[in-house]
């Protein structure tokens, strides 16, 4: 049975008086490829970074499920090497070039400043391989010829491939995206949507070796057709749904009111047209219309319909 | 025309005449004074102006120095080490209070009430507290450019984005890192330039302590040489001055560009 990679259990959140996010739970399984979409102010960004661990949830938690870790699983208390985020902003440092911020993360993850200062010669040997292992990365992203330019002199399209390099030269447990190519022209956006399906094809490769997927992603997203084209499992997030009927007084913030599989998730078949907007029109009525706000889980039908991934203790 | 930029040979020809204007226009001056008063000191002709140098670099028959080389050497040491001291200071601080909110809280309100004290002004209280040796005048460079300076870099440091941070942590930094590999490497262009800005200030505070207290140093010579109304010997102290901090401004830029390449194009 598949493991998972990520539980997200009864997470509630809010700011202020404002509540934002109601009894969430979500479970992830490990290679899925999960895009996360709702209205804009439904808190699908506040949920990323609960999972990115900078902004912790009120109520409820988040479990990591890495290989070796016991059943259990790990709390997530804060940011970590094993989560791996492209923001949309402020993708880069801005003082390192392309090849240097790539190469950054395995200087930090494996030095650190004495052995960087005290072993001059050893870091710098590393350094040189880490470069190379840079190169590699930022040529599978193709941008091999722009390994010197300062993120300033880049596009925004070469920025975010740069951060997609940086993030994947990691080989994070799970990678995090929010709203990663919203900014992009739609040519760009396309070229890079293509990059993260073919990180998706390594994941069916590796399932057919029978060797565990090497990718899981979760991306925040506005757009259902990079949703749909991009995940195998859309989870919509809204404020739209019918709370009163579970006897809140007032809104209590918005929750999971959609979790399918996308239709080309199952078939390895190219995408099926008329399932895509068969799809896509399903998740806005249910998503995103304020008429006739569906139930908690009416529509949430992932795990329903597979085996569900395996941690301690079941979902009742 | 508003902000239309001119060509590149027109702009140095510009730069040419202006120095030209300046020279002619010194000439003409101290030409008619000195018809109206053969002996005037105030505005030296240029062979006065000569000798007034001939007198700076004259070694000293008693001292076996020269004024010129005395005063450099105790004005400039003294600016080195009150500006070193002050830049190292301020550094820690900022990063202190950019980085830690107790720090800020702890250390922000003395440090905006410090500011707004003119370092001249408390000149006696560095007298009393550190002598009037060489600690006088660096430990008044020091505290005197400090609050500024740190609170340019705390600026910078509270600027830097929160993004780029978790992004660290998510490569795998420890804090020291975040401080030491990734916020220190984004605020030191800003630190660079707050330190252009500070060589001003600090000659201000040097000069006018040396004026007041010094017994060798650029201060003390232009202070005592303008009591005796030798302004030949003056001007070329002033001229010296002004060499210094041009040079000094060009090679705090030099280092800029050379250690943050990346900066300029970054801006805006």
């Amino acid at each position: 049975m598949k493991a998972a990679a990520v539980e997200i259990r009864g997470v509630h959140h809010g700011f202020g008086d404002k509540p934002v996010l109601d009894d969430v739970n979500l479970r992830i399984g490990r290679g899925q490829f999960l895009a996360l979409v709702g209205p804009s102010g439904c808190g699908k960004s506040t949920l990323l970074r609960a999972i990115v661990g900078t902004h912790l949830p009120r109520r409820g938690e988040i479990r990591l499920f890495p290989p070796g870790a016991d059943a259990a699983g790990l709390l997530v208390t804060g940011p970590g090497r094993d989560r791996g985020i492209v923001y949309q902003q402020y993708a880069l440092f801005p003082f390192l070039t392309a090849l240097e911020n790539v190469a950054i993360g395995l200087m930090l993850d494996e030095t650190s400043i004495p052995f960087r200062f005290f072993r001059f010669l050893r870091w710098r040997a590393l350094r040189r391989r880490h470069l190379e292992m840079a190169v590699e990365m930022l040529a599978r992203v193709k941008l091999a010829d722009a390994l010197h330019l300062y993120p300033h002199e880049m596009s925004g399209g070469m920025r975010q491939r740069v951060a997609l390099a940086q993030a994947l030269i990691m080989k994070p447990e799970i990678l995090l995206m929010d709203e990663p190519f919203g900014a992009l022209d739609e040519a760009t956006r396309e070229e890079l949507q293509q990059h993260l399906i073919s990180l998706r094809s390594e994941n069916l490769l590796a399932l057919d070796e029978s060797r565990t997927p090497p990718h899981t992603l979760i991306i925040v997203t506005h757009e259902l057709n990079e949703a749909i084209y991009v995940g195998d499992r859309v989870v919509g997030l809204s404020q739209h749904w019918d709370w009163r009927s579970e006897g809140h007084q007032s809104f209590p913030g918005a929750t999971v009111t959609y979790d399918k599989a996308t239709p080309h998730s199952s078939a390895k078949t190219d995408r099926n047209f008329g399932a895509f907007a068969m799809a896509r029109d399903e998740i806005r009525r249910v998503v995103f219309e304020p008429q006739a706000p569906p139930g908690r889980n009416e529509h949430v039908t992932y795990w329903k319909t597979r085996a569900s991934p395996e941690t301690t203790d079941e979902p009742t | 025309m508003i902000r239309h930029p001119i060509p590149r040979p027109a702009a140095l020809a510009l730069a040419v005449a202006s120095i030209l204007v300046l020279i002619i226009s010194y000439t003409v001056l101290s030409e008619r004074q000195h018809r109206l008063n053969p002996g005037d000191t105030t505005l030296p002709t240029w062979s006065q102006l000569r000798e007034g140098v001939g007198v700076a670099v004259h070694k000293n028959q008693r001292t076996g120095e020269r004024w010129l080389v005395e005063d450099a050497k105790a004005s400039l040491g003294r600016l080195f080490l009150g500006l070193l001291w002050g830049v190292a200071g301020a550094l820690i601080l900022g990063l202190l209070m950019g980085c830690f909110s107790p720090a800020e809280a702890f250390l922000q309100p003395p440090f905006s009430l410090l500011a707004q004290i003119p370092p001249t002004a408390v000149l006696a209280v560095f007298f009393v507290l550190a002598g009037t040796g060489d600690n006088m005048y660096v430990a008044m460079i020091a505290f005197g450019v400090m609050p500024t300076l740190a609170m340019t870099v705390h600026m910078a440091v509270k600027e830097f984005p929160e993004e780029l941070q978790f992004k660290a942590y998510t490569l795998g930094a420890s804090h020291a890192e975040v401080i030491l590999a990734i916020i220190f490497h984004q605020i030191l262009p800003r630190l660079l330039d707050a330190f252009r800005l500070a060589i001003g200030p600090a000659m201000v505070y040097l000069i006018a302590a040396e004026m007041v207290v010094g017994d060798v140093g650029f201060g003390y010579r232009i202070r005592l040489q303008s009591k005796l109304l030798n302004m030949s010997v003056v001007y070329p102290y002033l001229a010296c001055l002004a060499a210094f901090g041009f040079a000094m401004d060009g090679a705090l830029r030099q280092a800029q560009r050379r250690f943050c390449p990346w900066y300029q194009g970054s801006r805006g």
